[in-house]
């Protein structure tokens, strides 16, 4: 977290505050009190009945300016499944920095319930139930459980949180897993500060409205007007996250700010904060945590030069230097595009955030002779980020770009099992923004040359005793070798992987096993394995049923939803082909052969092609399924579905082999 | 006699005083390497009793970390609160050649709070060092100390807590005045520890391990404790929180526990007492009344966890469950016991180790406070004890579920303590029954009805789809029954909360394209209900005898109504394997065109011996190729 603006108030403070919209504390009518259900969702479990926000910006109780953040809400519980709801945790962040710290207060709650006898009876949270907890260095929790909660209550409860961080305004969620029936967001913002506001997901406001506030902010002889802008919602539907889509963030109604400008009250400096990309670039540019860690070549100079000594060739250097900082760092799980250490203390400690990791590799990269830049994007679980102007906290990761000739490359060293330009997939979320420190920054499509790809081609040979025996060849490609080795190097060494692999595989008996390029990161990962595998118990039958899919056979279709409303989001277009050859024993014949199916989605969004060579005594058949796509659309939905359907149909058909 | 001590003695002060052992990995017998991330290369662990409220605990550890899977063991984590009192931590990494290559202290070690997930507030806080280092094998050193305020529970000594971890050298020594008597139980070690008296009259008891191979995963094993080694200590005189107390028996501990803990817990207001009392004034049967008592209390309140001090241990008191409505497990049993004792109905609260896949029980022959992390409530009537969790707001009264059935547990009373064990739900009490009828169309599209009976520990299995919209519980049981293109025109789940409960799921669904046409020929595949796609592991050199917790009768029938003309491809399924720790037959039939399925798989709980895993193996192997069944129709 970067530091705090801090306004020191000298002399007395005047303030006037705005006509409140929250509704009263401690109501709940006998109306709501008789609900039994939510007729517009009859299945909930709980719904807001009002939920009201304010955010201001005003003399704390320390005399400092702050953002003041209150939240209230109503909230009707209909059975025990949304007891959970009475349970409430207010984090604040709280660095050890003294002077930086959230603070909340004004903590009350009460619930309203219906006695034994039927009489409605309130009961008030007491303070001494309110629990802080220091999480860590970091971030500290308020908690507490609300008193007399039965089916039928309603639980309301407020507090007020005090913060520092003017970039961090508080964002409004309008929809959550439970219904709301109304939700309100007021926010005050002095003409010294400047603020966008965003609007995301589906559902429309309600109400808007925006009014100036006269005088409303004044603080060491600085005054100033506001603006008092009010947003609202009614009957807001539950969100229902739907299986293989991104961030559900991304689809849930909520309104974001970000802090443009902002005028210090008492100097009438003015201090840009965001508003064009060229503002941003300049800020991140001069950032000590950012721009200026980016010029420490100086740190790396003398480490790489033996990595990269004696060659010529640039792409072998890049690939030295990103190797080098993949086994000098261990990643300490940090998010973040700014630094948290700084580079010279990360180097020495071998740890390091995904800043310092990879701004490291930059700086690695530039003092090799390199082009490198670094790339700031937000990852598939931080969700979208906002694509009209710079909401430079929708960033939350930073890879670093190299250009060789003509080809650009994005590496991340906190992992070192990634291939050369190859990035994890929680960082293929669409489009990342180029940091570079001496030309405009610009927006870059990340996701555009990684795939995964697997192939099996297997050769096997029906043996008179029933058993098949041959060869598997699994050849994993791009990011499924990646995948392959992560998953290798859960075992101690590859013979453990191999053993656990057969181990799960009762019919198959392990003759020989060889893995190629285990450690070779840039290369596919080839697995060979010679096996013998029971098919049939009975030796002797003249008739044979035989599923050519008896590996990797699909039987279940990974959508069931008729209808989806978000996108279907794997990150990444996806390949697997399977080749199959069976040589049978002497007199037996195929006497039916495979289903072939040829199919393809829309606009050569998928496809599903299988053929069937008959030779003598002996045929080859291989499928291909492929996915071109790395996101479906709503629309495409149904196309994909389908294409797992027809491909579960014919895998359910079976070859009939005989004797002659 | 004291001259061979002070030997001993001596030698034992040679071996510290050399505690600067040579850490090159080189040194590693190779014989531990197979299957270990991880080589304990030198742990000394010690634990002082000073006095009844002063326990000094001192480990010094060096560990080698033999490549990334280990790294979650070269984490540092150490506990405290207000009784532990953390007093130093040091330590040291080397490479691989045993050359230090830096160090850290206590201010280098991240704070964080300890509390459990399933808590709103605990105490408890940990210190967390964790290493950063990329070049394995590498070796790290801790060195810490604590000091306990109590000596009520001693922690137990589990030298080898993962798998992958191999023990080149491991001791724990006991050290107390003479006259501190202790109970230990050893497991896996030499049973008896080397008992010694050091230079300041003190009495030391020391169990080592050494080379010790690491254990690698094997499933259906017993709790760990089975086969891991473990030395557990138990004193006679104890003090906890300013309370003297002392015990040689369950009955002892368990009087103990109520008199200080319990019993003062319980008063509870007139009026609840009346409206109890009150509610209940038209049942004459005790335990019908005492279910009265126990789903009030269950619409009353909710579980939150809140452990502060002592009261780990004391439950809340009544009256504050009464206003606040909710509690912990103790909190529950605590308060339902004042509830039921206003009726005048007799109830106990029992200490149990709840763990759903193990039944573990209190040791009969060693009582420990050590031992049981949950409390359920005893209500014993003449001819009929009933058991009962506090923590659900849905179960049937006299269920308890996998959470803590068929093991030994402490009713605390007034009388004191009582070991007792729960009810065990045998394969003939865990029962799941299946009809379903359903018509396959020319198209190959499915429909029909089907009705499932829960019954045992499978009662619980559709709480989840209770009170969920339509939308939800499709979605789920989209996931339960793996039909492809599955929609569900109607379901009902109607439970039965008697002292036999049972669910009763009901369904109606439908779906296109269950069964493909090619070449004149339909496919399906025979079970998609109730389907087994994976076998247990194979494993070699198995160690482990096999464990299955409990049993269970499934039995499924299954009537496809075929399009008219058509027979059997290839044989009809026809699989039958019956061993020692159960059954299963699978079988179909074609009369006219229905095709009647038949499947019933019975497993026995048990302990059985390791030889037996391979028959584990082969007999799920025999269930998933029967899942598997391909049905082939040919026209006639």
């Amino acid at each position: 977290m970067k530091k705090a603006l801090i306004l020191l108030s000298v002399f007395f403070l005047l303030t006037k505050l705005s006509q409140a919209q929250d509704f009263a504390y401690g109501t709940a009518t006998a109306e709501e009190m008789d609900m039994t259900k939510y007729s517009k969702d009859t299945a909930a479990h709980a719904v807001v009945l009002q939920e009201f926000g304010e955010s201001k910006i005003n003399v704390g109780n320390d005399d400092n300016i702050k953002l003041i953040y209150t939240y209230h809400v109503k909230i009707k519980i209909f059975d025990k499944k949304g007891f959970d709801l009475g349970t409430v945790e207010i984090p604040v962040y709280n660095n050890s920095d003294a002077d930086s710290y959230e603070n909340a207060y004004g903590i009350k709650g009460i619930t309203s319930y219906k006695d034994d006898n039927g009489l409605t009876r309130q009961i008030e949270l007491e303070d001494k139930k309110i629990y802080p907890v220091k999480e860590n260095k970091h971030w500290a929790n308020y908690k507490f459980a609300l008193s007399g909660l039965r089916d039928g209550c309603i639980i309301e409860y407020q507090y007020t949180i005090e913060s520092p961080y003017f970039e961090n305004f508080h964002s409004w969620q309008f929809q959550s897993d439970i219904p709301k029936i109304s939700s309100e967001y007021d926010v005050h913002i002095p003409g010294f500060w400047n603020y966008n506001a965003s609007i995301r997901g589906f559902l429309k406001l309600d109400k808007n409205t925006s009014e100036i506030e006269r005088q409303c902010f004044s603080s060491g002889g600085a005054h100033c007007d506001c603006s008092f802008i009010t947003y609202g919602m009614h009957n807001i539907p539950a969100f229902e996250e739907e299986d293989a889509m991104t961030a559900p963030k991304n689809f849930r109604s909520a309104i974001n700010f970000e802090l443009i400008e902002y005028m210090n009250p008492y100097t009438g400096a003015k201090v840009k904060v965001t508003k064009e990309w060229k503002d941003v670039d300049y800020q991140l540019k001069i950032d000590a945590y950012f721009g200026r860690q980016l010029k420490r070549e100086g740190l790396l100079k003398d480490k790489i030069a033996p990595v990269i000594a004696g060659k010529t060739d640039d792409l072998d250097k890049a690939k030295a230097i990103y190797k080098y900082l993949q086994t000098w760092f261990k990643w300490n799980d940090y998010h973040g595009i700014y630094c948290v250490d700084g580079l010279a203390k990360a180097l020495d400690s071998h740890s390091g955030s995904v800043a310092d990791i990879n701004f490291s590799l930059i700086d690695a990269l530039k003092a090799g002779g390199l082009n490198a830049d670094a790339v700031i994007l937000s990852t598939r679980e931080n969700g979208s980020v906002n694509s009209l102007y710079p909401v430079i906290s929708d960033f939350n990761y930073v890879v670093a770009k190299v250009d060789i000739g003509t080809e650009s490359y994005f590496l991340d060293a906190t992992d070192p099992l990634l291939p050369f330009g190859v990035l994890p997939l929680k960082c293929l979320n669409g489009q990342g923004r180029v940091m570079s420190l001496d030309k405009p920054s610009y927006w870059v499509d990340l996701n555009t040359r990684q795939r995964q790809k697997s192939m099996y081609s297997m050769d096997f040979t029906l043996q008179e005793n029933g058993k098949l025996k041959g060869t598997i060849l699994i050849s994993s490609i791009g990011y499924d070798a990646y995948l392959k080795r992560k998953a290798i190097k859960k075992f101690n060494s590859t013979d453990e992987y191999v053993e656990d692999l057969f181990s799960h595989l009762p019919k198959f008996k392990l003759l020989k096993s060889t893995i190629n390029n285990a450690d070779s990161l840039d290369k596919p990962i080839g697995e060979v394995y010679e096996v013998e595998i029971s098919l049939y118990d009975k030796p002797g039958d003249t008739k044979f049923t035989f599923s050519p899919f008896f590996f990797n056979k699909i039987t279940e279709n990974p959508f069931k939803i008729i209808d989806r409303l978000y996108p279907v989001d794997w990150g990444m277009p996806s390949d697997q082909r399977n080749t199959l050859t069976v040589h049978l024993p002497k007199g037996y014949t195929v006497e039916t052969p495979p289903q072939t199916l040829n199919i393809g989605m829309p606009n050569n969004g998928g496809m599903f092609l299988s053929s069937y060579e008959p030779l003598d005594n002996s045929f080859t058949f291989s499928n291909v399924i492929q996915f071109n796509k790395g996101i479906y659309s709503n629309v495409e939905y149904p196309y994909l579905k389908e294409l797992y359907n027809k491909i579960i149909q014919t895998e359910k058909g079976e070859m009939v082999f005989s004797k002659k | 006699m004291r001259l061979f001590n002070l030997t001993i003695c001596l030698l034992l002060l040679s071996v510290a005083a050399n505690a600067q052992q040579n850490y090159d990995v080189n040194l590693i017998p190779k014989e531990l390497t197979p299957y270990a991330n991880t080589i304990v290369r030198n742990s000394v662990e010690t634990v002082e009793v000073k006095d009844l409220n002063d326990v000094e605990y001192h480990v010094t550890e060096a560990i080698t970390i033999l490549n990334k899977n280990g790294d979650d063991r070269a984490r540092l984590i150490a506990e405290y609160d207000k009784m532990k009192e953390l007093k130093y931590i040091k330590g040291y990494i080397y490479n691989s050649f045993g050359q230090q290559i830096s160090k850290f202290s206590k201010s280098d070690c991240e704070d964080y709070s300890a509390a459990h997930d399933f808590s709103l507030f605990e105490d408890a806080r940990m210190k967390v060092y964790t290493p950063s280092i990329t070049q394995y094998p590498y070796t790290i050193v801790y060195d810490y100390a604590y000091r306990s305020k109590q000596t009520l529970g001693f922690e137990n000594w589990e030298p080898v807590e993962h798998h992958g971890v191999a023990i080149e050298k491991s001791s724990f020594t006991f050290i107390c005045k003479p006259d501190f008597s202790i109970k230990y139980k050893a497991t896996k070690v030499s049973a008896e520890p080397l008992i010694t008296t050091d230079a300041h009259g003190l009495k030391n008891y020391t169990w080592q391990i050494s080379n010790q191979k690491a254990a690698k995963y094997e499933p259906y094993s017993p709790y760990y404790s089975d086969y891991l080694p473990s030395v557990e200590i138990a004193p006679q005189k104890f003090n906890y929180y300013g309370i003297d107390g002392s015990y040689n028996s369950w009955a002892e501990l368990g009087k103990w526990e109520y008199d200080n803990l319990i019993a003062s817990r319980q008063a509870l207001t007139p009026e609840t007492m009346q409206h109890i009392k009150e509610i209940t004034k038209d049942i004459t049967d005790p335990k019908l009344k005492a279910k009265k008592v126990y789903e009030y209390m269950q619409s009353k309140t909710h579980y939150i966890s809140v452990q502060v001090g002592i009261g780990g241990n004391q439950p809340f008191l009544a009256a504050d469950v009464d206003k606040q409505n909710y509690g912990d497990c103790k909190a529950l049993v605590n308060y339902t016991q004042a509830l039921l004792k206003a009726v005048d109905i007799n109830s106990y609260y029992c200490v149990v180790q709840a763990d759903d896949d193990y039944t573990i029980g209190l040791q009969k022959d060693f009582p420990g406070m050590e031992q049981g992390n949950h409390i359920i409530l005893c209500v014993p009537f003449k001819n009929d004890t009933t058991w009962a969790d506090c923590t659900s707001q849905t179960i049937p009264f006299g269920y308890l579920g996998a959470f803590t059935d068929d093991r030994n547990v402490l009713a605390c009373t007034p009388e004191g303590g009582k070991l007792l064990h729960t009810p065990k739900y045998t394969f003939n009490d865990n029962i799941k029954t299946r009809k379903a009828s359903f018509v396959i169309e020319n198209n190959g599209a499915i429909s029909g009805t089907m009705t499932t009976v829960f019954k045992g520990i499978d009662y619980e299995y559709r709480d989840e789809l209770i009170n969920e919209s339509k939308v939800e519980q499709d979605k789920m049981l989209q996931k339960i029954y793996p039909i492809n293109n599955l929609l569900i025109d109607k379901l009902d789940i109607a439970q039965d909360k008697s002292f036999t409960p049972s669910t009763t799921e009901n369904i109606k669904l439908h779906a296109r394209d269950y069964a493909s046409f090619a070449d004149g020929k339909y496919y399906f595949l025979l079970n998609t209900i109730n389907r087994i796609t994976e076998t247990p592991k194979e494993v070699r050199n198995r160690v482990n005898d096999v464990y299955i917790a409990r049993g269970s009768t499934e039995e499924d029938e299954i009537t496809y109504t075929i399009p008219a003309g058509y027979h059997l491809q290839k044989e009809p399924l026809n699989a039958s394997v019956e061993k020692p720790f159960g059954n299963f037959k699978a079988t179909m039939e074609l009369k006219g065109n229905q095709l009647i399925f038949k499947r019933k798989l019975q497993l026995i709980g048990g302990t059985y011996s390791k030889d037996t895993y391979q028959d584990l193996v082969d007999f799920y192997q025999a269930i998933v190729d029967a899942d598997d069944y391909n049905v082939a129709l040919v026209k006639n």
